[in-house]
């Protein structure tokens, strides 16, 4: 239900603008907290359009990434992990949790709300490089993840008011072959994946959105399905609708992918600038882990078979609580 | 009387006054000491008709007829089984053959007749009344504890009584020996005339013991005039019912579906008007969880139309 659901009341928000607030405002709290740490350079830190560009080309590739799944995930995970890293990124600064890491944790956290069963194992086989410290990263994450999403964990995607919609076309409307729309529409719901559009409006306006797209993409023409047949007892609401749905086709049409070249400057700016503290490769990193480690349990510092795993939970409760 | 003696060792109780026979389930006796030379190792077989016996089996014989013994084992072992009552029945005849089975049973284990087949017809009345037995046995067991709790009562009652009675004995006797330690001292001091004193003595012990009899003896009041005792519940068998904190009635509420949208379709046009046709029907297994084709098409029409008037309002703080 979504009218009384956490989505709605919590995760669905008025404009773009309030969101650049918040993204924003992670950007300055960082550089407030990390002053020290650029001795006076201006350009150390990332600004917020860097971290919005990074971000988008972090998009891209966790659709890339869910695409090449094995195995082959339903579309709702996919829109879930899609969900949980506009949400992240909303409380969090990529400065402080690299986007990577969090695509991953992302991705694996929707698998399992949307009972999709991987192992970890499975999961991590389809990461490229070390599968070990894959693990490593996307289990000490998970908890920090679903601890930043405020648990609120169920998404409220656009696939079933779509398959609702198509069914009430079928049933009331005389439109030829409404399948014909199917490809058009999951191609407009995945470029919308791209956009702000899951956090500014509600799964059926997506959905409504996506079904009359596909229709003026077959030159067919669903208008008087929607002023006579859905909104015959309000018209008064129709305005609001036409003005989300124009909204919604607008901001899929603008999108534009990252510059490649933008992008990669930013990702070595960033390597220098992000928090080393959450960086599993860095020495702060290994040696806060080893301290943790060693307060825990009375186990000598200096144990070679140190393995990041064992201590994964007690690192993301520790995140949450910075 | 016949001697009593030993069948395998020939002892009687004349040579030997200790002797103790005992008995077996087959009926056939033998003197302690034999029991014990021969059943050293828990198990052996009767000397006299090789039936395989368990030494703690054997008691102490107290028929002078060994066979009366075996009678009294087998009947105790058939009545264990055959616990109907006459509630049981639905006429006395019925029951009345009932005891008559039983009687015949008991009959023909002890004289030996037809006992296979007499066996087999213990098995099959166990097998058919199972439940009845089981109901019955327990039955018998609360009938024995309730029994035994009377018995106790009556024992304290008894205890009770007693020793009322004996501190009443001793205070009379303490009581005496007073009077009697008062009526010399009297005489030995008092200058009045002896006849006197002790006349009035006798006069004053008259009237007590008068008063005593007046006096009903006093009986602790500790039972309801029902006869049940204070704090003591009849049934022990039954736990008491917990007492649960009531709260407020429930007040049912209709559902209010909030939709924010156009009004989905009620359950009875999904079927009605062919929304029902453009979805796979279930499968049995769905159906067996409960899931209708109706449902899946209902929860996909409801969230299309939820939320389509939404319009942004004011701003929200992030997952907050």
């Amino acid at each position: 239900m979504y009218p009384v659901s956490s989505q709605k009341r919590s995760w669905t928000f008025a404009n773009e603008t309030l969101l650049q607030a918040f993204r924003v405002e992670q950007n300055t709290k960082y550089i407030e907290l990390h002053k020290e740490e650029a001795q006076g350079r201006e350009d150390y830190f990332l600004t917020p359009e860097e971290e919005r560009l990074l971000l988008k080309q972090y998009e891209v590739y966790l659709a890339d990434f869910c695409r090449r799944f094995e195995p082959t995930m339903p579309k709702c995970v996919v829109g879930t992990a899609f969900h949980y890293f506009k949400r992240f990124y909303l409380n969090n600064t990529p400065m402080d949790y690299h986007p990577k890491e969090i695509l991953a944790t992302c991705v694996f956290v929707a698998c399992k709300v949307e009972e999709f069963n991987v192992s970890i194992y499975q999961f991590v086989n389809n990461i490229k490089g070390d599968r070990n410290k894959a693990t490593d990263i996307v289990l000490s994450n998970e908890l920090l993840l679903i601890g930043q999403l405020n648990y609120y964990l169920t998404i409220h995607n656009p696939f079933r008011p779509i398959e609702g919609f198509l069914i009430d076309i079928k049933t009331r409307s005389n439109m030829q072959n409404p399948e014909r729309l199917r490809p058009h529409i999951d191609s407009f719901i995945d470029q919308t994946f791209f956009t702000d559009a899951c956090l500014l409006h509600t799964p059926s306006q997506l959905g409504l959105a996506a079904v009359l797209h596909a229709a003026s993409k077959e030159q067919e023409n669903l208008d008087s399905y929607v002023t006579d047949l859905l909104f015959v007892s309000a018209r008064e609401k129709l305005p609001g609708l036409i003005d989300a749905v124009r909204k919604i086709r607008i901001m899929v049409k603008q999108y534009q992918q990252p510059d490649r070249d933008r992008v990669k400057a930013i990702e070595k700016k960033l390597d220098k600038c992000r928090n080393q503290a959450n960086n599993p490769d860095s020495e702060l990193y290994k040696e806060r882990l080893r301290r943790l480690y060693t307060d825990e349990d009375d186990i000598p510092a200096d144990d070679a078979s140190f393995h990041i795993a064992d201590v994964s939970s007690e690192t993301s409760t520790m995140n949450i609580s910075q | 009387m016949d001697e009593q003696a030993c069948p395998r060792c020939k002892t009687t109780k004349y040579r030997n006054p200790s002797l103790k026979l005992m008995v077996n389930v087959c009926g056939h006796t033998l003197c302690e000491a034999c029991v014990d030379l021969l059943f050293l190792k828990g198990s052996g077989s009767c000397p006299e008709c090789n039936v395989p016996l368990r030494r703690n089996n054997f008691r102490v014989q107290l028929f002078e007829d060994p066979m009366v013994e075996k009678e009294v084992d087998i009947r105790r072992r058939i009545l264990r089984d055959y616990n109907k009552r006459e509630e049981d029945f639905g006429s006395l005849e019925e029951y009345n053959d009932y005891l008559e089975e039983i009687e015949s049973i008991v009959y023909n284990l002890c004289n030996n007749i037809e006992i296979i087949e007499t066996n087999k017809r213990i098995e099959a009345y166990k097998r058919d009344n199972r439940e009845v037995i089981q109901r019955n046995k327990t039955r018998v067991g609360r009938d024995e504890y309730e029994l035994e709790e009377m018995l106790e009562l009556e024992r304290v009652q008894e205890e009770a009584r007693k020793k009322e009675l004996e501190e009443l004995e001793l205070e009379h006797k303490k009581k005496k020996a007073r009077d009697k330690q008062a009526l010399i001292e009297e005489l030995m001091h008092s200058g009045k005339d002896a006849a006197q004193i002790v006349s009035e003595f006798a006069e004053k012990a008259e009237k007590q013991r008068e008063e005593e009899k007046q006096l009903p003896p006093l009986k602790s009041i500790n039972e309801f005039s029902t006869g049940i005792k204070f704090g003591q519940t009849t049934d022990t068998t039954f736990l008491p019912v917990p007492k649960s904190e009531e709260g407020p009635l429930f007040i049912y509420e209709p559902l209010e579906l909030i939709t924010e949208g156009p009004m989905p379709p009620p359950p009875s046009d999904i079927e009605g008007m062919g929304y029902i046709s453009h979805i796979r029907a279930e499968t049995p297994q769905e159906n067996a969880g409960g899931f209708t084709s109706t449902l899946a098409c209902q929860r996909a029409l409801q969230e299309a139309l939820q939320c389509l008037y939404y319009t942004s309002t004011a701003g929200m703080a992030a997952g907050t």
